[in-house]
Order: structure tokens, then C-alpha cells, then sequence
């Protein structure tokens, strides 16, 4: 066993832990905390993957903000649990159920789809670099970048829309 | 170096734990968590995508999906706010009638 | 990977050093755990109600509009190392991205999001 397939399995444990911990905690806050343990293992399959730029972003933006923006708002709401009256009883094995399903066919998905793949590349010394990045971004992808201004407007307008009614009183 | 099919599979492990969550869960938070969960189960392809064909355009696009997962969570959880002001519940069984 | 091997060493290091601060407090001080004394601490006070309290709607919209602006300067890093080889097209670009979101940037302050009383 190689250094690698020993990283890769520790950090798949840690992954699909704090997945399955984050889907079945009773506390809202709980989850939210899992969720970040979840995040940060997957920055370190960026790292691993030749992409250093999108690691520290998936750090600072999606462990930090977003998910301070969810326990901000667990707080807001005071609503760490909800009741435990059970919908239909078969709801939660359908979805269980249907779930595994989603898992099984993906896999038989790639595991058929193996000789598709290509040969392994080596990459290139500064893979994923911000200058990289930049380059490609701001050159082929220019139209898309413009328009995700326009949506991060859209979204600002939205939360302020949103949440103003409530901070008039 | 490991073969890319591995990350692929985690992601597509990852992504599924994301659906069943947004499938067994009721409380519209943890619903939330679920899709950032499918969120970043899609990035983590796309990286390994990028890493497979030694290009950088998967990684463009994950740019492009945390630009849009911010922009969605700021809206969608300014929505549940909204909700949980009139229903005083954020459970998503309540929430079953179209008006306020 | 080589590279970030000093971030690795970094990170283990600042592990162990915060778990030893923890360890060593808890092999050496002195336990005498009582009931009052484990109730959390409210000034003096005997503490009432749930723990957690619910708060304003204000922090919300502060958190969403960092958020917002946290995205563009993901946006903007790139661009900043790329400035000099984009040259003018690089500028007009990044203008009018900026121009959009000094719209939004002018629209919160405008409905008073940014003022907290």
C-alpha cells in the first residue's frame, strides 16, 4: 500500500463520516459543523488533484462563509430541531432506498466506463494556479464570468428584499 | 498518483448520501446542507475531470458553481427566514399551502 | 505535492501544540466538579432559559452580503496575477463586473442594509 491509497481511503472515511453524521444528526448546528468537516476533507482531494487555488477557496469561502451563513441563520431561527411527528412510515426507507440505488448505478456507471478513461497524464508544474486560472477565466470563459456579476447582483437584491420587512420594526 | 476513478467514485458516493438527504430529511435546513453536500460532490468530479484530461477548464467551472451555490444559499436561506416568520416552522411537511 | 509538505508539518504541529495546552491542563489541574459549578457561567447570576438565544435578522443580511462580495474577490485574485498579460481587455472586463455588483454595493446601502442603529 502505497502513501496515496492510504491518504485517499483516511480522508474517504473522514468524508463520508461527516456526510452521513451531517444527514443523520437530530441538531441542526450539529450538521452544519459535520458539513465543514466534510468541506475541508474535500479541499484536501483539491490539494491532492492539482488544484491548490480551488482548495484555499473551498476553505475560505465555503467552510467559512457559507457555512457560518447556515449556523447564523440555525441561530436566527432558534430552530435547531424540528418535531419528530414521522411523515408516512415508508417515506424514510423509500428515500434510504432510493438512495442506494443512485449510489450502485453511478458506480456500475464507472466501473463499466473504466477503459473510456484516459491514460494518466502528467500535469504540468503550476497546475491550478490563480495565474492559470486567470488566464483561461478571463479569456475563454469571459461571458460566463460577466454574467456571474449579474447573478451575485440578482442574489443581493434578493436576501435585502427578502429580510428588509423584517428589520423595519 | 492514484487513478481518477477513485475520486470519481467518492464524489459519486458523496453525491448520493447529498440526494438521500434531501429525500429522508424534513427539516428545510438540513435539506439545504444536503444540496451543498450534491454541490460539492459535483465539484470534486469536476476537478478530477480536469485532472484526468490535464486541463484546467473543469476547474473554471467550479468557480462558476461556488459563485452560483453562494448566490442560491443567500437567497434561499433569506427564503426560509421568510418562511418560518409566517409559519413559525421550518419544517417543510408544514409548508403545503401557497399562500403566506 | 512536495510543496505543501511544510504546510502538512505546519498543520500537525499546531495540533499537537493546541492538544498538549488542552492535555496538560487536564493532567495536572486540580477536579473538583460540583453542580453549581459546572452551570454556565452568567455573571454571578443564576442562569435561566435555553442557552442559545434567537438573534436579529440584521446579522443575516451582513453575513449573506460578505458572502457576496467574498465571491468576487475569489474573482478578483486571479485576475490580479494575470493583470499585466490581459492587458485593457482585462481591465474593461473586470470594470464591468465591478460596475454590476457597485450597483448591488450601492442598492444595500441605498435601503439602509449596511446600517446597524
Amino acid at each position: 500500500m502505497s502513501i496515496d491509497i492510504i491518504l485517499f481511503l483516511g480522508l474517504a472515511v473522514v468524508a463520508i463520516l461527516s456526510a452521513a453524521g451531517m444527514l443523520f444528526s437530530r441538531n441542526a448546528i450539529y450538521s452544519a459543523l459535520f458539513l465543514i468537516i466534510n468541506f475541508s476533507a474535500i479541499a484536501v482531494y483539491y490539494l491532492i488533484l492539482g488544484a491548490p487555488f480551488i482548495a484555499l477557496t473551498q476553505i475560505t469561502v465555503y467552510a467559512g462563509a457559507i457555512m457560518v451563513l447556515f449556523i447564523f441563520v440555525i441561530m436566527l431561527l432558534g430552530a435547531e430541531q424540528t418535531g419528530r411527528t414521522p411523515a408516512s412510515w415508508w417515506m424514510r426507507p423509500l428515500g434510504m432506498g432510493l438512495g442506494a440505488l443512485l449510489i450502485l448505478e453511478s458506480l456500475y456507471l464507472i466501473f463499466t466506463h473504466l477503459h473510456s478513461f484516459p491514460q494518466p497524464i502528467e500535469i504540468i508544474d503550476g497546475f491550478g494556479n490563480p495565474g492559470q486560472v486567470g488566464e483561461i477565466l478571463f479569456d475563454k470563459y469571459v461571458l460566463p464570468f460577466e454574467i456571474i456579476s449579474l447573478l451575485l447582483l440578482v442574489a443581493m437584491i434578493g436576501a435585502i428584499v427578502l429580510t428588509k420587512k423584517k428589520m423595519k420594526r | 498518483m492514484l487513478p481518477e476513478y477513485y475520486y470519481l467514485t467518492l464524489s459519486a458516493i458523496l453525491f448520493s448520501m447529498g440526494a438521500m438527504g434531501v429525500l429522508i430529511r424534513r427539516n428545510a435546513i438540513i435539506i439545504f446542507m444536503s444540496v451543498e453536500l450534491m454541490l460539492n460532490a459535483a465539484n470534486l468530479a469536476f476537478v478530477s475531470f480536469a485532472r484526468m484530461h490535464a486541463t484546467i477548464n473543469g476547474q473554471i467551472f467550479v468557480f462558476f458553481v461556488m459563485a452560483v451555490a453562494a448566490a442560491e444559499v443567500a437567497v434561499g436561506l433569506a427564503l426560509i427566514v421568510a418562511i418560518f416568520e409566517t409559519k413559525q416552522s421550518i419544517d417543510i411537511d408544514q409548508m403545503n399551502s401557497m399562500k403566506g | 505535492m512536495s510543496e505543501y509538505l511544510p504546510i502538512v508539518v505546519l498543520l500537525i504541529l499546531s495540533a499537537f501544540v493546541a492538544g498538549a495546552a488542552i492535555a496538560l491542563g487536564h493532567l495536572f489541574g486540580p477536579h473538583h466538579p460540583t453542580e453549581r459549578k459546572s452551570l454556565p457561567y452568567e455573571s454571578g447570576m443564576t442562569p435561566f432559559g435555553p442557552g442559545a438565544r434567537r438573534m436579529p435578522v440584521r446579522f443575516y443580511l451582513i453575513a449573506v452580503l460578505f458572502i457576496l462580495f467574498d465571491i468576487e474577490t475569489v474573482f478578483f485574485l486571479p485576475w490580479a496575477v494575470v493583470f499585466r498579460k490581459l492587458g485593457l481587455f482585462g481591465l474593461i472586463e473586470m470594470l464591468i463586473f465591478v460596475m454590476v455588483l457597485v450597483v448591488g454595493f450601492l442598492y444595500a446601502w441605498e435601503k439602509g442594509a449596511l446600517e446597524w442603529e
